[in-house]
């Protein structure tokens, strides 16, 4: 089941079109990354999303309806761009944004401070938001993002300006969330919480999605059929039936690093038997293409 | 539009308003404020009375130095065979006491002139006390010269003042009325919705700024409409500068109350006359002549159109305000497009002004149906009877116009919440609007 479907979006300003006939679908349930550099158009989509702004072409569909303003109360959105009320009381400012989702005053109140406790915040939600720290109110930010309980949960850039404590409360929670039932998009820079916790993905370039896909399936896609071993000899001898040698490392527990490439159509269960017999093999495995350099390669069209 | 959002939209727009710290400040002082103003001329007076300056009288006529009476300000004193150069050199040795040496020349009937010396200019206040008892006395004397009996009742007899009554017709007959309350009725009337909209229309802009700088605008229009956040703006901020002027009207009437329960203004005699005086400059000399002209005025028919068109004034101009706060960064950019606002309000009042004299002149009835001046220069009208078309008609314009603004501004702020980093100019703005 597809929670979103975008159709053929296209955005317009007056000379720019950050959104280019973009196509994306998102299942219920499933973690998706929306990457791509900056300016390539993520926080337009992000935008169209939430009924900030409209498509001037295509459609965005919710559980293959067209999606109404109404629909924004099954969403929570964390912009890029953190901002609160200064003035207001924490558990205020979270309650107030979970009523305007169309939370009751006291369900509001009760998430609220469930939240509040869960992110070790009780003590502060009588204290002014320009009281807090920063990181403190980031918090904050992702509790009021998250208080209604939404079906579907957009995060651009969550894990910007937080340390790296927060950062592995955030993704734990974030997890959390997903696996009590709601889907999570996100859009980052950071390509190892990609690979760490997405299911799908889509690369926004110049306007247009340049890749999309399973995270595993594209990785193994990239994938140069490149392999790591640990000989438990000093030397490895090149052998040009079955692969050359990228590069050799001695190894700090005696014996040698090597990376390696198979020959188009070797297996690599005969390249395992044939190294087995000359040396003692003490590990081979996979080297998978980073999201990174996945990302990179696709933004600049240049391989590494 | 939902209203249940709305309603939330309002109700922290107002807390966050009310509960400022600056605002409280203000609410409360500014009444401290007004009514010490009042006060303090009073005030001042009973300080000044009870020093009264020492006035001494060199009297060589022998007739007028004793009607100068002891007043509040001055004690005059006479002084009897002394040489005026000697008391001259004696006064100008001595250090104080005396504050000011009158000498009346024997022939003061002819020369119309005295003369007073002292170290510095006196005050003009003892100027015109020596004026008036002199012309007075001085009159009395000459007349009486004349002694034809009966001469002083003839001319006291002739002095006439006229006062003007004006009547006007209505359904029920006539009533009293007053050309001068309903000049001051239109005035205050236009006064008050001017300053409501300059100040709580600048509230509205800078409202708006301050959400775009805080960034916290994103947030909230993924939750609500944008039309939905800037309406809850110009309705909350109604209601802020609602409970202002209430909170002030009621701490004006108590302090008011207060004061002269304590009888601080009414100690003074000379503030007290000072305030007939002026009464008594109205044309209306009598006092039951103004209750009766208060009376005379249809209130119910005046303060209903005058709310309507507060109404709508506030509004069209609040959608102006929140349109172009929409388009700015920063406070300190939100000039470019406040000016031209501030312009076109203060326009309206000094046409207003203008209007006071002709109310039914070209110039007044042509302003009084554009929607950017009507708020204002009907209010001035308004007292002197305006045709029911024109109002209807002008209100329509101004309820249309307010409508068709705060779909436009509605449509700028939609773009301009969530643009930074540029300047907008007006052309872009229109483009917006579109």
């Amino acid at each position: 089941m597809e929670i979103i479907t975008v159709n053929d979006v296209v955005k317009d300003y007056s000379g720019h079109r950050p959104l280019d006939h973009v196509n994306l679908n998102i299942d219920e349930g499933c973690v998706y990354g929306l990457l791509g550099p900056n300016g390539a158009g993520k926080t337009s989509l992000i935008r169209i999303l939430n009924q900030i702004t409209r498509p001037d072409s295509g459609e965005v569909l919710l559980n293959g309806k067209p999606m109404t303003q109404e629909d924004v109360m099954h969403i929570g959105y964390l912009p890029e761009e953190r901002g609160l009320y200064k003035k207001m009381k924490v558990l205020d400012h979270i309650m107030f944004l979970g009523r305007l989702k169309g939370m009751s005053k006291n369900d509001a109140r009760k998430a609220a401070e469930e939240w509040l406790e869960r992110m070790d915040l009780s003590e502060w939600s009588n204290k002014k938001i320009e009281a807090l720290s920063k990181g403190m109110a980031q918090k904050v930010q992702f509790i009021s993002t998250v208080v209604h309980n939404p079906k579907l949960l957009i995060f651009d850039e969550p894990f910007s300006g937080f340390d790296p404590v927060n950062t592995e409360q955030l993704k734990k929670e974030i997890l959390r969330l997903n696996q009590n039932g709601s889907t999570i998009l996100f859009s980052t820079h950071n390509m190892a919480s990609v690979e760490e916790v997405c299911d799908k993905f889509s690369l926004i370039n110049n306007s247009k999605v340049v890749l999309q896909g399973n995270v595993n399936e594209i990785r193994r896609k990239f994938a140069k059929h490149l392999y790591r071993i640990h000989i438990a000899e000093p030397v490895l001898a090149p052998d040009d039936s079955l692969f050359t040698i990228e590069s050799v490392k001695p190894h700090q527990l005696g014996g040698c690093n090597a990376t390696i490439k198979l020959n188009p159509g070797v297996e690599i269960r005969h390249a395992i038997e044939s190294l087995n017999r000359t040396y003692n093999l003490m590990g081979f495995e996979e080297i998978l293409p980073s999201m990174h350099e996945i990302f990179i390669e696709t933004v600049t069209g240049k391989n590494e | 539009m939902n209203k249940d959002r709305l309603f939330i939209i309002i109700q922290r727009e107002y807390k966050a308003i009310v509960a400022k710290k600056s605002f409280i400040i203000v609410t409360l002082l500014a009444p401290v404020l007004m009514i010490g103003l009042m006060c303090i001329p009073a005030l001042l007076m009973n300080i000044n009375s009870s020093d009264a300056r020492q006035i001494a009288i060199v009297d060589l006529s022998g007739k007028y130095g004793k009607e100068f009476k002891n007043t509040d300000e001055y004690s005059f004193s006479i002084l009897e065979n002394v040489p005026t150069e000697k008391i001259k050199q004696e006064y100008k040795d001595s250090d104080g006491g005396i504050y000011a040496i009158l000498v009346i020349p024997a022939n003061v009937e002819t020369t119309k002139q005295v003369n007073i010396y002292s170290d510095n200019p006196v005050k003009i206040s003892l100027n015109e006390e020596i004026e008036d008892v002199l012309n007075k006395s001085l009159s009395e004397a000459k007349i009486s010269s004349y002694d034809i009996p009966g001469l002083s009742e003839i001319i006291e007899n002739s002095r006439i003042s006229v006062s003007v009554k004006s009547h006007t017709w209505d359904d029920d007959g006539e009533n009293v009325s007053s050309s001068t309350l309903s000049m001051i009725i239109g005035m205050g009337l236009a006064m008050l919705t001017y300053m409501f909209v300059l100040i709580y229309g600048a509230m509205i802009m800078s409202s708006v700024v301050e959400d775009k700088t805080n960034r916290i605008v994103e947030v909230i229009v993924s939750s609500c409409r944008p039309l939905e956040l800037m309406l809850g703006k110009i309705i909350s901020i109604a209601l802020v500068g609602l409970t202002q002027i209430a909170v002030w009207a009621v701490f004006t009437g108590i302090g008011l109350f207060a004061i002269s329960a304590l009888g601080i203004a009414s100690t003074s005699p000379d503030a007290a006359a000072q305030l007939q005086g002026d009464m008594s400059q109205l044309p209306l000399s009598e006092g039951e002549e103004i209750v009766q002209a208060i009376l005379g005025v249809d209130w119910i028919k005046i303060l209903a159109i005058f709310v309507l068109y507060f109404i709508g004034g506030y509004l069209l101009y609040a959608a102006l305000f929140a349109g172009f706060g929409s388009a700015v960064d920063q406070q300190s950019d939100a000039n470019q497009f406040m000016t031209p606002v501030m312009m076109i309000i203060i326009l309206a009042l000094l046409i207003g002004e203008g209007c006071m004299q002709d109310p039914d002149g070209t110039l007044g009835v042509v302003c009084s149906f554009i929607p950017f001046t009507s708020p204002i220069v009907m209010m001035i009208r308004l007292p002197y009877e305006v045709p029911a078309w024109e109002i209807a008609v002008s209100i329509l314009l101004l309820y249309g116009t307010a409508l068709l603004l705060t779909f436009f501004a509605s449509r700028i702020y939609r773009t301009g919440i969530l643009m930074y980093g540029r300047k907008v100019t007006f052309k872009e703005l229109l483009k917006w609007a579109r």
